[in-house]
């Protein structure tokens, strides 16, 4: 017993060393030359390119805007913690980030088991929470408590209905088969395309294949021959780059040759490399430009933080995804002035009506609604290119 | 010394010898439980949280040391016990409406159910072999678990509803610290008399020679799955606690690298004893977190201290602290 | 039928890198009695090291001998800068050693080569494909089949068929007594581990061309091997080649006829009713033991 007693003062003390007392400022995470901001994000393990691409992406465009004299006279100071996508570790990171180093806010955060695992503490903190990338819909019904909180990330049930509309409509699809990925991203993604043949049941569309595969899953043979045996004309992919790439090309090899129509997720120059061919006249919605579409401010915004990170050249869609993210934020900041507190910047973003960043577009807030974007459109790859092919498609704010 | 200095057989059956040793142990426990209206009051009441996580890989690591280090089996699979017991405790929460310590009483009912299922094959068993039924087992539950949408939510997830201790002026989290750490100074303080029953008796003797044991009359059967019934009842309560933590749970956090992570605190912290098994809790959940700040160079350094305290202690850190009592005791030898 | 043989097809050709990556995995047991949890990350970090040598315009081969040769390096320092040292560990703590190995492993992987997922080069390619009836074999499949099958043939010479090999299984059966009879322990020691590193680099750079190249592609293929090896008895070699087809085949099959999600959960449940009919694996020899 006696060993517990030394070891608990170990404890304590090694604690007490291990916290810096840190000068709370009038403003958490505000003076009059700083702003303090702070996430937690998987930075290693399988989860890793996310969290080293978005994470990277904000981290490289914050010291864009700190070269340039920051904004309104005051730099940014950017905390990055690892949590390996464990929900424990980003509750422990986040608490710190608010509570120890005094966070402005927290940009971003990435995975749906962490975000649910940090909103109750978010919500009764009070703390600035700037589009954590999990499904939007968790917000749904949250009205009167999210008010620090603003998201500009679209919905994956939207986008499914919008793809399924998209098919219908355009590509004359009618057999429709989901290739998805085992988790709420995919699963969502097929509750949209659901919903979206519900609807369009009068045109003769039909859900006739769901086939998923699980995260940890290596090979997608099996679901390859599934998808064949199903006989759809079109096939909506839910998946991650690699099982993505992976599926075109087995399905490629069994000779089964479908319309192929897939998520902003995919919508990564990495697929033409790993997909090689088989990435062609894919049709995949998305709700802002992305690198490789032939945008100049979208690929000058890219080019800016390749030169300052260059490790982010080879992460181009997350790196970009994590600029996107913290863009509508930063134009809340400079609207709101110089006195700069986190009742000012609600209202400051409150006034942000249709703005284009120069990665993100068409944001509005408003006292009520803290989804910033509800717009997508489709773009088709042809030959190593994502080309636009029709105009905004709006879907309905849900919070 | 002179507290070594045993006169009676009494002193000897003391767990906490003496007047010293009573008097450690109240300073520890107010200690503990002074901790969270300290903490906030510094500033340092995030602090409070990986308590909180310290405390329930407190407790599945003194219940897995019973299992791997007082009777000698394996299981790499014990994250599938924890997820067991924190999603039974949700669910018996919120389907049954049950008030939250039975909810916790009956998740580690269900869990030691479990364990004692697993522990049936752990009979014709051992070794790698036993360590491969076990994993199974975990990936099973992980499996199940993410696509029993209906009983566990899937990738959507379970809430998890509050737990209130009815005492006005603490918080949340405050209030969960009470009860966490109070489960695990109760379930350790279980621990350290098992090992000295004839329970843990039982336990040292199947670790031995399993069949020698079995001669002198101990019953394997009932033993073994004694153990991993135990083991696994811990698990669900530290499980129940990660549910209050999380207050949303998905399988993510229950896969086979949190099971070796669980494993890993049992061998350094010094296996086969209940100290070690705090103290390697302790140091494997205070570690990662302290090194989150490297990002992505994190592992390799998490893997070095792991590999450095292995070398420099094959017995585990308990075992170092013990050869450092022995000289001194030995003093001036 | 032709369903089922191209099932079977699939599965073989899994089944030959779980072969492989079981192969590892038993070596290094038998000798030491050391479950090696890092096999998984030596092989992807002799994967990359290929990948980095191809990437510098070397032949194939050459590039693929380099890889090997560094996975193989790798176990070999392990042994001597870790685990001699660390002699008086128990088993288990031998277990947590190769643990923090293989964070440190895949920790140095991701920083040093990234973490997005590459495109590994392969002589054969994965879109050309065989007809046999109506069962289609990628010409990669066929290439891992051929070449599992050509590596454990190797094995089997060199363990059976050498001196060396006899000196191997000597050490494995009785250290000190192999030793007493002057055969070097520590460099069979060495060698195993160096074999069982290359082994696994072989089975990465198989995978790679069909999952892509990222520093987490072996996680899955290792924990399946494990239970191959584990199958099929953790001290036969035959056993682990048996056990790794095996499970490609029960998992195809599963995935194909019954249910994607539950695959390796059925995989698993099959390991554990063979185990639990024949405790010591498949081929696994009977110990009896006394008490």
């Amino acid at each position: 017993m006696r060993t517990l007693t030394r070891l608990i003062i170990a404890m304590t003390v090694v604690a007490a060393l291990g916290t810096a007392a840190v000068g709370q400022p009038a403003e958490r995470g505000v003076t009059p030359t700083e702003i303090v901001l702070g996430t937690s994000m998987p930075m290693s393990g399988p989860a890793s390119p996310w969290g080293m691409g978005v994470g990277g992406g904000i981290d490289a465009w914050l010291r864009h805007i700190n070269a340039q004299g920051g904004i309104n006279g005051r730099t940014f100071r950017f905390l990055i913690r690892d949590d390996a996508y464990l929900p424990p570790r980003a509750v422990a990171n986040v608490r710190e980030l608010v509570e120890r180093d005094g966070v402005f806010g927290i940009v971003s955060q990435i995975g749906t088991a962490n975000c649910y695992a940090n909103r109750d503490f978010m919500v009764e903190s009070k703390t600035l929470w700037i589009t954590p990338a999990c499904g939007a819909d968790m917000w749904a019904g949250m009205r009167e408590r999210n008010r620090y909180v603003f998201i500009t990330y679209p919905g994956y049930v939207d986008e499914g209905i919008f793809l399924t509309k998209y098919g219908v409509e355009s590509l004359k699809a009618k057999k429709i088969a989901v290739f998805y990925q085992n988790d709420l991203y995919g699963q969502q993604g097929l509750l949209g395309v659901k919903r979206g043949v519900h609807a369009f049941q009068a045109k003769g569309a039909k859900l006739v294949a769901q086939v998923s595969y699980e995260v940890i899953d290596a090979e997608v043979t099996a679901q390859a021959l599934k998808l064949k045996e199903s006989g759809a004309d079109t096939l909506i992919i839910y998946a991650d780059p690699r099982r993505g790439a992976l599926i075109v090309r087995e399905i490629a090899k069994v000779g089964y040759q479908p319309t192929l129509m897939s998520t902003f997720t995919l919508m990564d120059p990495m697929m033409f490399m790993l997909a090689g061919e088989a990435w062609n006249n894919i049709y995949l919605a998305t709700y802002m430009p992305m690198p490789g579409m032939g945008d100049a401010r979208t690929d000058a915004a890219l080019a800016t933080i390749t030169r300052i990170n260059p490790a982010l050249a080879r992460l181009p869609f997350n790196a970009a995804a994590g600029v996107s993210f913290v863009e509508p934020f930063l134009e809340g900041i400079r609207r709101a002035g110089p006195a700069l507190t986190k009742e000012r910047l609600v209202e400051a973003m409150e006034t942000i009506k249709n703005w284009d960043g120069e990665m993100i577009r068409g944001v509005s807030f408003t006292k009520d609604s803290r989804q910033g974007i509800n717009r997508m459109f489709m773009v088709k790859s042809e030959r190593g290119q994502y080309t636009k092919l029709s105009d905004w498609y709006t879907y309905p704010k849900k919070f | 010394m002179s507290s070594d200095l045993l006169e009676r057989y009494q002193d000897d059956l003391y767990q906490v010898k003496g007047a010293t040793g009573w008097l450690a142990v109240g300073t520890l426990l107010t200690g503990l439980f002074a901790l969270p209206f300290l903490l906030p009051r510094v500033g340092l009441g995030y602090l409070l949280f990986i308590a909180i996580l310290m405390a329930a890989n407190v407790i599945v690591a003194v219940g897995l040391n019973m299992l791997v280090g007082f009777t000698g089996l394996i299981s790499l699979g014990h994250a599938g016990f924890v997820a067991i017991g924190a999603y039974a405790s949700g669910l018996l929460a919120a389907r049954l409406g049950l008030p939250w310590y039975a909810a916790w009483v009956g998740a580690a009912a269900i869990t030691a159910g479990f364990g004692f299922l697993v522990g049936l094959p752990a009979l014709r068993l051992t070794g790698p072999y036993l360590a491969i039924a076990t994993l199974g087992f975990g990936i099973a539950v992980y499996q199940v678990l993410v696509n029993w949408t209906a009983l566990s939510g899937g990738r959507t997830g379970l809430p998890i509803q509050q737990l209130s201790l009815g005492i006005a002026g603490l918080t949340p989290t405050q209030q969960l610290y009470c009860v966490a750490v109070g489960a695990a100074v109760v379930l350790s303080w279980v621990g350290y008399n098992l090992a000295r029953s004839h329970v843990g008796r039982a336990f040292a003797a199947i670790r031995d020679s399993d069949i020698a044991a079995e001669v002198t009359g101990v019953n394997l059967l009932w033993y073994k799955t004694l153990a991993f019934a135990i083991s696994a009842a811990y698990a669900g309560v530290a499980g129940a606690i990660v549910a209050q933590a999380l207050r949303h749970l998905e399988p993510q956090s229950f896969t086979f690298l949190e099971s070796i992570t669980y494993f890993a605190m049992v061998v350094i912290g010094g296996l086969g004893t209940v100290s070690g098994a705090i103290i390697g809790a302790v140091i494997l959940t205070l570690l990662p977190h302290y090194l989150s700040g490297l990002k992505q160079w994190l592992p390799i350094f998490y893997g070095a201290a792991i590999i450095l305290m292995m070398m420099v202690e094959p017995r585990g850190i308990y075992g170092r602290w013990m050869r450092i009592k022995m000289y001194f005791k030995a003093w001036p030898l | 039928m032709t369903q089922l043989a191209q099932y079977l097809v699939g599965g073989l050709a899994t089944g030959s890198l779980y072969a492989l990556v079981a192969l590892g995995v038993v070596l290094l047991y038998r000798s030491s009695r050391v479950l090696n949890f890092a096999h998984g990350d030596i092989a992807t970090l002799g994967t990359f090291v290929a990948f980095t040598l191809l990437g510098r315009k070397l032949p194939f081969s050459l590039a693929v001998a380099g890889g090997l040769a560094a996975a193989a390096l790798v176990g070999v320092l392990f042994f001597f800068f870790v685990l001699r040292p660390a002699k008086e560990a128990s088993l288990l703590g031998k277990i947590v050693l190769t643990l923090g190995l293989a964070l440190v492993l895949g920790g140095a992987v991701q920083v040093v080569w990234g973490t997005e997922t590459l495109v590994f080069p392969f002589p054969l390619s994965d879109t050309r494909i065989y007809r046999v009836g109506q069962v289609v074999v990628s010409e990669t499949s066929l290439g891992t089949i051929v070449t599992g099958i050509v590596l454990m043939t190797l094995l089997y010479v060199l363990v059976q068929g050498t001196k060396v090999g006899l000196a191997m299984r000597a050490v494995a059966q009785n250290a000190d007594a192999a030793q007493a009879l002057g055969i070097p322990a520590r460099r069979i020691y060495a060698l195993t581990w160096g074999l069982a590193g290359a082994l696994g680099g072989a089975a990465g750079v198989l995978l790679a061309p069909v999952v892509f190249l990222d520093p987490f592609m072996m996680l899955d293929p290792f924990l399946k091997g494990f239970a191959a090896a584990v199958m099929g008895g953790m001290d036969s070699l035959p056993g682990a080649v048996l056990g790794g087809f095996l499970l490609g085949i029960a998992e195809s099959v599963f995935a194909g006829y019954i249910s994607f999600k539950f695959k390796t959960t059925m995989a698993f449940a099959v390991i554990i009713l063979v185990l639990l009919v024949r405790p010591e694996g498949l081929l696994g020899r009977v110990y009896h033991r006394r008490v």
